[in-house]
């Protein structure tokens, strides 16, 4: 009998199985999902073939062209094995981070796009802006990743001699994007509006980034840039603009200047703080007056790195733990067994093992082992916890310091809003308990992208406010404050 | 009498700053290294044996735990408080040479970079190794390095990063040090660094923790 290996990633995973085996009795248990029952019809169990060949008959190519699928990718429900192949099984971003979220807007005609071009994922959304419908969706992981996760890595990489293979990169792969959410859609695009951190800014514009590299990390490069197709080498036209919105400070961009905009907090008579749990993360505190703002570098913990079984919101990865009956119990995306551990579950876990007492006051594991076990072969270590003591730290500190900035006390601020990619999943009890954010839950909310719903109502407006709240938002660095570092550490101890 | 070194040693160790501290929480109402050390002082035990038989056995105990992963550094922080308590009673014996040190030890965050705290833990490990400290800060540039030496010649220097950006300007000041005192050691440390990058800059020693620092200088001293 004819065998295959059936290779799946981002798992890693090795299969044998027998040809011409449907990948519909393979892949349900890694997290595919088939919601129409395998009629080709909604395309969620689609699968990108990375390596081999997957046979395309007649009515998988119809279908394929229907829902407007690249020709990497494949409908699961319609495919088997005939060869080795390798597979990216579909994940799961685009729950996570493409916003549905309503606003208000004036309509008008043609169609727009959002693009939040963060430092690990991509965004852009097709808008309709006679309805501000989302008429289409497209994320991707940054090329740019393969120079490192962090900002400072692009930063290395851009001095390196790599900066105008970062430009063309980025430029192409969200041309890409934006090329393909016009397939199903014969309209044409009136604006393009993108978003990102100051870095990312600078090169998709291909500006300098060496004064960010060291102290006093200042750039004056700050301002909102425009393009046309050609100079981006997109070869579709845009009627009126396209445009990346202006950043805020040095290491503070537009897509925080958006997400200002998205929550109203510059609006509002009470102090407001928005956190931005990304790659880089963003700590803010305004209100209709004055705003101050800083970035952390709390975020990479949160996405996985510098933990030994940390992943990204992807299937395999716990999301959540809870406890029953004094047992952990674990929640893995696609219901798979899990491989590793994301960042809200990361918060999860450290909140319960403080609950259960088997972690200290200052972080320690309690028993002196090195690690504990939460769920299958998934671990965390001492190190992991004090990684992640670091980065809740980082934010706790923030949030201090820009409240000392503004001369008032944490508890004055009225609500907190939760921003960023794993945000979505986290659960606010479980932050306050550890300690990250010192404010009742009842005030704290989860809003989603904020920087892709106020790129979206970008799209809208003619961005004059924006100048007033540039105006008004101070950038503040954390590490010249002198308390910083008494700050700091404090915060890594668990007091709850 | 050496009852009073034992409880010092386990009140630095431990991070019990004085009487009133909260922690840590085994100690509590006891007396902390405030405390002890001026007890130490007045029932006529010398200062060097405090530091020798107390501080620096305390400080070798802690960062030996802080490389095994068995304290964090809000931990290592309370215990150079501790000893910063139990130092300054013992500052005049240091000033009047009733002490002696293994000698000085500059250190600084490289040019171009503001984060301070591991190079404050290593310097706190190496005072605590028994070394006098000269801490020029962050953001320090080779000229400043030079200067340290010229009033502390002989001294050890100590260059700190985190970033990959700014761990470059360690190899600068390297070779502006050698210039002016070839014989100079100096040894690197942070996040990024590497043993490799220690050797292509051509310095003597790359130190992964605090405690490294402080064993490669002890056996320098030797």
């Amino acid at each position: 009998m004819i065998r295959h290996t059936i290779t799946l990633q981002p798992l890693g995973k090795n299969l044998k199985v027998n040809d011409q085996t449907p990948l519909i009795d393979l892949l349900h248990e890694f997290g595919v999902e088939f919601p129409c029952g395998g009629k080709g019809t909604c395309g969620k169990c689609k699968v990108r073939l990375l390596e081999g060949e997957i046979e395309v008959n007649e009515v998988h190519r119809k279908k394929m062209e229907q829902l407007g699928l690249p020709e990497e990718w494949r409908l699961a429900c319609y495919s088997s094995c005939t060869s080795n192949i390798t597979l990216e099984i579909e994940q799961f971003n685009h729950l996570i981070l493409a916003d549905e979220t309503e606003f208000d807007f004036c309509p008008r005609q043609g169609f727009g796009v959002a693009v939040d071009l963060g430092t690990t994922t991509l965004v852009t959304q097709l808008v309709d802006l006679k309805t501000a419908c989302i008429m289409a969706v497209e994320t991707l992981v940054n090329p740019q990743v393969k120079f490192g996760s962090d900002l400072i890595s692009r930063v290395q990489a851009s001095l390196d001699g790599h900066a105008l293979e970062m430009t063309q990169m980025i430029r192409f792969a969200i041309g890409t994007m934006i090329r393909q959410m016009l397939k199903n859609h014969s309209a044409g695009i009136q604006k393009v509006v993108l978003v990102g951190n100051t870095v990312m800014q600078l090169i998709f514009s291909d500006c300098d980034v060496s004064p960010l590299s060291a102290y006093p990390f200042h750039t004056t490069n700050l301002g909102m840039k425009s393009f046309t197709p050609s100079e981006l080498n997109w070869n579709f036209s845009v009627s009126e603009s396209i445009i990346f919105y202006p950043s805020i400070g040095s290491f503070v961009g537009s897509d925080i200047l958006a997400g200002i905009v998205a929550t109203g907090l510059h609006q509002k008579d009470e102090y407001t703080a928005l956190i931005d749990l990304g790659t880089n993360g963003e700590i803010v505190i305004g209100n209709r007056d004055r705003i101050v703002c800083a970035s952390t570098a709390a975020g990479p913990a949160f996405e996985g790195a510098n933990i030994s079984m940390g992943m990204r919101a992807v299937t395999g990865a716990i999301s959540s733990l809870r406890l029953e009956n004094d047992q952990i119990e674990a929640t893995v995306i696609g219901n798979t067994s899990p491989k590793g551990i994301c960042g809200s579950a990361l918060i999860d876990a450290v909140a319960i093992f403080r609950r259960l007492e088997l972690v200290g006051i200052f972080g320690e594991i309690n028993s002196g082992d090195e690690f504990i076990y939460l769920g299958g072969k998934v671990k965390l270590t001492q190190k992991d916890i004090n990684e992640f003591q670091l980065a809740k730290a980082a934010i706790a500190a923030g949030l201090a310091i820009l409240a000392n900035n503004l001369s008032i006390r944490l508890a004055d601020i009225s609500e907190l809003y939760i921003a960023g990619g794993f945000g979505n999943y986290i659960n606010i009890d479980h932050v306050v308990e550890t300690g990250m954010i010192e404010l009742p839950a009842e005030i704290i909310h989860k809003r989603g992208n904020t920087a892709l719903i106020g790129a979206k109502m970008f799209l809208f407006s003619d961005h004059l406010n924006i100048y007033e709240i540039l105006a008004k938002t101070k950038l503040v660095n954390l590490e010249c404050d002198s308390s910083f570092q008494d700050i700091y550490v404090d915060k890594m101890l668990f007091l709850k | 009498m050496d009852d009073l070194l034992t409880k010092l040693l386990e009140a630095v160790e431990f991070g019990k700053v004085d009487k009133k501290s909260p922690y840590p929480p085994q100690l509590r109402d006891m007396d902390g290294a405030h405390e002890l050390t001026i007890n130490a002082i007045e029932s006529g035990i010398k200062p060097q044996k405090i530091l020798e038989e107390a501080l620096i056995p305390a400080m070798a105990r802690v960062g030996k735990k802080f490389a095994e992963c068995k304290i964090f550094v809000p931990q290592m922080l309370m215990s150079a408080r501790a000893m910063g308590a139990s130092m300054f009673q013992l500052k005049p014996f240091f000033a009047s040479g009733a002490i002696k040190t293994k000698g000085t030890f500059i250190v600084g965050t490289v040019k171009g970079d503001l984060h301070d705290i591991g190079k404050n833990l290593v310097s706190m490990m190496v005072e605590g190794g028994g070394w006098s400290i000269v801490d020029l800060g962050v953001d320090v540039g080779s000229d400043r390095f030079v200067e340290a030496l010229k009033s502390n010649p002989g001294a050890v220097v100590g260059l700190s990063a985190l970033l990959t950006t700014t761990m470059v300007n360690m190899g600068e000041i390297v070779s502006t040090i050698r210039e002016y005192a070839p014989e100079t050691k100096i040894l690197i440390g942070g996040a990024p660094v590497t043993a490799e990058f220690c050797q292509n800059i051509g310095a003597d020693f790359y130190a992964p923790d605090p405690q490294k620092a402080v064993e490669y200088m002890n056996k320098l001293a030797s």
